[in-house]
């Protein structure tokens, strides 16, 4: 049967169902090529749109809020601008000639950048100082009430202010430490602390791109920072943390040819996880058949039995399945009355006749030790009437 | 394209070197470029999957619990010689060993893979594809491509019954040669005539034949011939339950009542064949899923099961009276028509019973029917409550079913309802009392 049957039927063809390396290709190219055009048009708008980004009084940034133009024009003058993005790079450039110009002090919060900031040479120009900053950088001075940046006369005897006339100034208002002068309201404050010129703004408005043509501004901007040869810049771009001077991290004692070590491992890691990714072939599916246990529907049944202590008809069914068997033993007709059949069986058995009707035809079980003992009574029951 | 292990372990003993070379971080992209130089290199002296040929034989029929082998010959007609692993992926039921084998077709060769089947259920398996990797020389990457070569196996049913056959046979036997007088009835006719011989009832002499020779002569009755048996399976839910033990893989969890049920029809079919009888199968639920009809007693067998062998249970309710309409076209005149279906009282209160009058009125009907051994073992529990309770309901289920018999009986039908073990033998026995009552 199977022999002759599977003889004469030609095989059929193979045919390779992996896609080819152009066929991959072909797939993907239209992909690939949208990917690319968009990095290719982000670079290029980035590279076109010149308006640098940086921050607020970056000496980089095009931006209305960068300083880029008074730095251009303080190099123009011929003063070194020397930018810094942090206090470890203030720290190396400051030098005993130099002007120290802080910005965005939010972002040196931690004290230990303070004190450092501190013990840096030469002078100071904070911009829009933060508590912490004031309090490192130019004791003595508090902060007071806050006020409009709005254009006003310098107020005051301080040569580079009385020199470039008004300004658009304001901001934070200070309250000068004795022998300081306080311009423009409060919102600049000079002064010598033991050879170093500090001086203070409440606002650093008047020196971004946008406000340094209005006013006196651009003069106020260039007689302030532009005192010293060496401008050191410190123009922080995002919060600045490090490790405290001194202390060296766990990293920093692993030679570099271990952490390479451990590169290279990783890439063994990937390589591995490669080879073991692999599938050789696609899972396979089946549809499964159904596994349905056909005695379900009579386990379930008699959980619920139980669960209801539904002792009347479970012992009902008992009874009936027990007379069905008994009753065509006994010789007697499908139709025979209960009393006909006790009768019979007291007599078949030698039974008292009273009992036996009690377990055949008798009240449900009252508890379910009496449902257990109905059903012991009707096997014994059943046992004598088949010996006898 | 696949990597192999020995790259992830180049790559690890290569962290060694970066360690002790001066210069670490050249030396990683060093060995990075090494390794994809040589895994390219590797790639391209790969032998290539693609153009394989590949080419299937062997057998195409199992029986199910048998073992078939299925023989694929790979053909390289390229230039180098490829070398890796092979698998032959199949259905998980087809249970393929083994799962995968080591390859090596040198070029312009052939050689041949041989994978086993040793199938889990009935029906067509057919083969999920052959996936090829080829590993280059230096043992670092592969390619790997996959080809579609189809080919089924159809899995047979056991016919486990078939042990029952000669015993059963053997009485058919007996009941030939039987003394005329115990069996001559309705559904007996003339055989021959012969030598009356001592013993012989001396109604049965011929007396015209006698007249006509010097010797008494009797006749000689035998059970008619020729009668049509008509086998419906019913393949709707009820078929899908599962009872007793799965005899191919020991499954306890058991196997469905339809392949019990075609297990019977395996045996009747045979016994009635070598009786002389026709025999037609039918497959319904609420369609007619399979029908046998006119083949050749030589061939009834090899074609009943190449029929029943995809025949799966649906889980829908079965359309009774569409099956009596089928049954009613199918058969013209009367026959024996043996319902392969569950005795379930509530589908068979709304299905079968309004319609049963109807086709009892024209033909025999013999309704064989699974019992579950599980509720037979139920009805016997008695040591704690929580048994005494299942005994009732197992109890329930079995009056109620012998209820369902009886009035199937008070109608005219036979009923055979057995053990899944008994149930082959037990129809067996039905049909040949049939026969011997002369009631085909």
């Amino acid at each position: 049967m199977t022999a002759e049957s599977s003889v004469s039927v030609p095989a059929p063809a193979s045919a390779p169902t992996s896609p080819r390396a152009q066929d991959l290709w072909r797939r993907w190219r239209g992909v690939l090529g949208v990917l690319a055009f968009m990095i290719v048009l982000a670079a290029v708008t980035v590279l076109v749109s010149r308006p640098r980004p940086g921050g607020y009084l970056d000496p980089e940034a095009t931006t209305p809020a960068g300083a880029h133009a008074l730095a251009q024009l303080l190099r123009d003058q011929g003063v070194e601008i020397r930018p810094a993005r942090s206090v470890d790079e203030a720290r190396e450039l400051a030098a005993p000639e130099s002007l120290l110009l802080v910005t965005r002090t939010e972002f040196l919060a931690a004290g230990w950048l303070m004190d450092d900031l501190a013990t840096l040479p030469g002078d100071r120009l904070l911009v829009e100082p933060v508590t912490e900053a004031l309090q490192a950088l130019a004791p003595g001075v508090s902060a007071g009430a806050l006020t409009d940046v709005e254009p006003r006369a310098p107020g005051c005897t301080l040569p580079a202010a009385v020199k470039a006339g008004g300004a658009v100034t304001g901001g934070v208002s200070y309250n000068p430490p004795p022998g300081a002068s306080s311009c423009y309201g409060g919102g600049l404050i000079g002064y010598t602390d033991g050879g170093r010129t500090v001086t203070v703004l409440g606002s650093g408005e008047f020196m971004t791109n946008r406000r340094l043509a209005e006013e006196g501004d651009a003069a106020l901007a260039m007689n302030l920072a532009g005192s010293r040869p060496v401008v050191v810049w410190l123009a922080p771009t995002f919060p600045q943390a490090g490790p405290a001077d001194g202390e060296t991290s766990f990293a920093d004692l692993v030679p570099a040819g271990v952490k390479w070590a451990a590169v290279q491992l990783l890439v063994a890691v990937v390589l591995v996880a490669f080879w073991r990714a692999r599938r050789l072939g696609p899972v396979v599916a089946e549809r499964l058949p159904v596994v349905v246990r056909a005695a379900e529907t009579v386990e379930g049944r008699g959980r619920l039995y139980r669960s209801h202590g539904a002792r009347d008809r479970a012992a009902a069914a008992l009874r009936a399945a027990a007379l069905d068997r008994i009753v065509p033993r006994l010789g007697l007709a499908g139709d025979v009355t209960p009393a006909g059949v006790v009768a019979a069986v007291a007599m078949r058995t030698g039974q008292d006749a009273q009992q036996a009707g009690a377990v055949l035809y008798g009240a449900a079980p009252g508890d379910d030790a009496g449902l257990v003992a109905l059903a012991r009574h009707l096997d014994t029951l059943e046992r004598q009437v088949r010996d006898s | 394209m696949a990597l192999t292990g020995r790259t992830g372990l180049l790559a690890a003993v290569g962290a060694l070197a970066v360690l002790f070379a001066p210069q670490p971080g050249a030396a990683v992209l060093g060995l990075l470029l090494l390794l994809a130089a040589l895994v390219t290199v590797d790639l391209l002296l790969a032998g290539a999957v693609r153009p394989l040929r590949l080419e299937r034989s062997g057998e195409r029929r199992v029986r199910l619990g048998d073992s078939v082998e299925v023989v694929l010959t790979v053909e390289n007609p390229g230039r180098r010689r490829v070398r890796g692993r092979l698998r032959d992926a199949w259905s998980p039921s087809a249970r393929a060993k083994p799962r995968e084998q080591p390859l090596d077709v040198p070029a312009g060769e052939r050689r041949r893979v041989v994978t086993t089947l040793v199938p889990l259920r009935r029906g067509d398996r057919e083969s999920a594809g052959v996936t090829i990797r080829s590993v280059g020389p230096l043992g670092l990457a592969a390619r790997q491509g996959s080809h579609a070569v189809p080919w089924a196996v159809r899995v047979l049913p056991p016919f486990l019954s078939r042990t029952h056959l000669p015993a059963k046979l053997s009485r058919l036997r007996e009941l030939e040669g039987r003394n005329p007088v115990l069996i001559r009835g309705q559904g007996t006719e003339f055989d021959s005539l012969r030598e009356y011989v001592a013993g012989d009832d001396v109604r049965s002499i011929d007396w015209r034949a006698t007249a006509r020779r010097s010797d008494v002569v009797v006749r000689t009755w035998r059970p008619e011939r020729d009668r049509r048996v008509l086998i419906v399976l019913d393949t709707s839910r009820t078929s899908a339950g599962r009872v007793g033990v799965d005899p191919a893989s020991g499954d306890p969890s058991g196997w469905p009542r339809l392949d019990w049920s075609l297990d019977a029809a395996l045996l009747l079919a045979a016994l009635a064949t070598r009786a002389g009888d026709r025999v037609d199968f039918l497959a319904h639920d609420r369609a007619v899923r399979a029908w046998v009809t006119g083949a050749s007693r030589t061939e009834l067998l090899s074609v009943l099961v190449d029929t029943m062998a995809p025949i799966e249970a649906e889980l829908i309710e079965a359309d009774s009276e569409s099956m009596v309409t089928a049954i009613m076209a199918r058969a013209s005149h009367r026959c024996l028509v043996v319902l392969l279906t569950d005795l379930n009282p509530a589908a068979m209160e709304e299905g079968l019973l309004p319609v049963l009058p109807q086709l009892a009125s024209r033909h025999l009907v013999l309704l064989a029917a699974v019992s579950d051994p599980r509720v037979a073992a139920m009805a016997e529990g008695r040591e704690t409550l929580e048994q005494v309770y299942d005994a009732a309901a197992a109890e329930h289920l079995r009056g109620e079913r012998r209820r369902m018999t009886s009035r199937l009986r008070s109608h005219g039908v036979e009923v055979v309802d057995a053990l899944p073990e008994q149930l082959a033998p037990a129809l067996a026995d039905a049909y040949l009392a049939l026969k011997a009552a002369g009631r085909l």
